[in-house]
């Protein structure tokens, strides 16, 4: 009780136990909250107040353009990393730790390795004289180089190499929260490993599936650094775009209203996945 | 029987199998670029036609480089160093703490590492610019505390939550004042939080692209975005030979958590 006391004294005027948060507070209220805010009223001001710059921004085919591609790259990288990500989980949710731990070793050192490192990597990996194509074309299997950079394809092999990680490392932990004597029980009474599969492993993984795949989601949308070097003209993504708009154009409203569809795609994204895990296990792949 | 590993059948096969073959796809870059960075080819033929030393000379004798490295290292050290501070503090008031919007705020303060970066870093770029900023040391070591400041709550608040209060609590019946038991008494036992917490927030911003690209300014690059200007120039062995020491810095980094987890924990 004391001890309660003493410390509900030690700020006074501030509610109980909240002092702490003051310099977190004051740093992020000051830059971040207002640089963000000021950006948005920036949308709606520059070069004159009204919303041109969103008239703009959805008049356009060249930018509605960029919105189908950034929702569809994100949707197939999101796609295609649940499908790689759930088997390794599976995996490791099951193995020997001694095993497990190397594999483990493994994905930890590519999600530490510098992303322009790895992205770098990709780049001599996919071009048309790379070590892909001359192996596939070694092997017989193609004739003519395969176009793999500057388009979708390298897009989605760079941008699955990066969400990897973080659709594994949740998947594992909700996989092994899965009691199996749910599944031995599911045995017992005669049911396939296909339908134990289906009607047991999956749907009791679906919350972990659906938790991860929307983080990798969200974090595909407002990707800059990999689309940018991975990708094509044709296929640019938002966040290429808005730094384009406002670096090479220097036409910071219509960048600034770019930015701001973005950020509130972002966060009704981001308020559902707070709904679905709760922010206290918001970011629990670290 | 599909959650266990003894009774897997041939499933365990496949799946161990479809494991392997993504570990390669994983480790096949970071290695790839590793074997690339000796080759002897300018052109980046694979595999190279000999093994040299020649890129690391090249690196290594480039001023330029040199200086992009340790404006990095400095500014990735000093926003590590708030990061753990601000975060030390904020954690203890998001954990204990007893007031109306504790949630909101925990979702306030880890919002950066939600948003897109390209968000903030053209809004941070656009009120740097105003207020003088831009370009400079405190502009970048500002806007990268803000961007690892999530990265340093969530491991020392996920430490401070496994702690049991009763023993700080303890320390004080016993006569400790407040402050003395949470020094000697709950910070030691929250080590490896912190510990996470300076790698993670020291790799936020040493790794850090997408501000630095808007913040930096011919005088003042840091490592990434020197690689940046290179790639987007020619795919130069050079590169490889940087991405290398990279690696490297990594692994170094991932063996020394390891081990200094092991001592910590015991």
């Amino acid at each position: 009780m004391t001890a309660n006391a003493l410390r509900r004294q030690s700020f006074a005027g501030l509610p109980a136990g909240s002092g702490g948060a003051l310099p977190a507070l004051t740093l992020v209220g000051l830059f971040f909250i207002v640089p963000v805010v000021a950006l948005l009223l920036r949308s709606v001001t520059d070069p004159e107040p009204g919303l041109q710059n969103y008239a703009a921004l959805f008049g356009s085919g060249t930018y509605v353009r960029v919105f189908f591609n950034t929702f569809l790259v994100a949707a197939v990288v999101t796609a295609v990393t649940i499908l790689v990500a759930f088997p390794v989980a599976w995996m490791l949710a099951i193995m020997p730790p001694a095993l497990g731990s190397i594999v483990f070793g493994i994905i930890i050192l590519s999600m530490w390795t510098n992303l322009l490192t790895r992205t770098y990597a990709w780049m001599v990996l996919l071009q048309r004289t790379g070590v892909i194509n001359r192996a596939l074309m070694g092997l017989g299997v193609i004739h003519e180089p395969l176009p793999l950079i500057n388009n979708l394809t390298g897009v989605t092999i760079g941008m699955v190499y990066i969400m990897l990680p973080f659709m594994i490392l949740p998947l594992v932990g909700s996989l092994r929260a899965i009691d199996p004597m749910t599944l031995r029980a599911a045995a017992l009474c005669g049911a396939s490993p296909l339908q134990a599969f289906r009607r047991i492993l999956l749907p009791l993984s679906l919350p972990g599936i659906a938790a991860g795949g929307l983080m990798v989601f969200v974090m595909s949308l407002g990707y800059f650094v990999t689309p940018a070097l991975l990708g094509g003209t044709s296929n640019m993504m938002l966040a290429e775009m808005i730094a384009q708009t406002v670096q090479s154009l220097l036409n910071w409203g219509l960048g600034s209203a770019a930015a701001f569809v973005l950020l509130a795609v972002t966060m009704a994204l981001y308020a559902i996945q707070l709904r679905l895990v709760g922010a206290k296990r918001l970011g629990g792949g670290l | 029987m599909l959650l266990d590993y003894d009774r897997l059948g041939w499933l365990r096969a496949a799946l161990a199998g479809f494991t392997a073959l993504v570990a390669a796809f994983l480790l096949l870059p970071v290695v790839f670029i590793v074997l690339l960075s000796f080759g002897s080819s300018r052109w980046l033929a694979f595999p190279p036609p000999g093994w040299t030393l020649k890129w690391y000379q090249e690196l290594l004798a480039d001023p330029a480089w040199i200086d992009a490295a340790l404006t990095s290292a400095k500014i990735a050290a000093m926003a590590a160093i708030l990061a753990v501070l601000i975060g030390l503090l904020a954690s203890f008031s998001l954990v204990r703490g007893e007031f109306r919007g504790r949630q909101l705020l925990r979702g306030l303060l880890l919002t950066p590492m939600v948003l897109p970066v390209v968000v903030f870093a053209i809004a941070i770029y656009a009120f740097f610019l105003r207020i003088g900023l831009a370009g400079t040391t405190t502009g970048f070591v500002i806007a990268h505390t803000i961007l690892a400041l999530p990265f340093a709550i969530i491991p020392i608040a996920t430490a401070l939550e496994g702690f049991d209060k009763s023993i700080e609590d303890a320390a004080i019946v016993c006569g400790a004042s407040p402050l003395q038991a949470r020094l000697r008494i709950t910070l030691p036992s929250i080590r490896i939080g912190i510990f996470s917490a300076a790698i993670f927030s020291f790799l936020a911003s040493w790794d850090e692209v997408v501000v630095a690209i808007f913040m930096a300014s011919p005088t003042l690059q840091t490592l990434p975005v020197k690689i940046w200007g290179s790639l987007r120039a020619d795919l130069s062995p050079v590169v490889a030979a940087a991405s290398s020491l990279l690696v490297g810095l990594t692994l170094a980094l991932m063996i020394v958590t390891a081990l200094l987890r092991r001592r910590l924990s015991r």
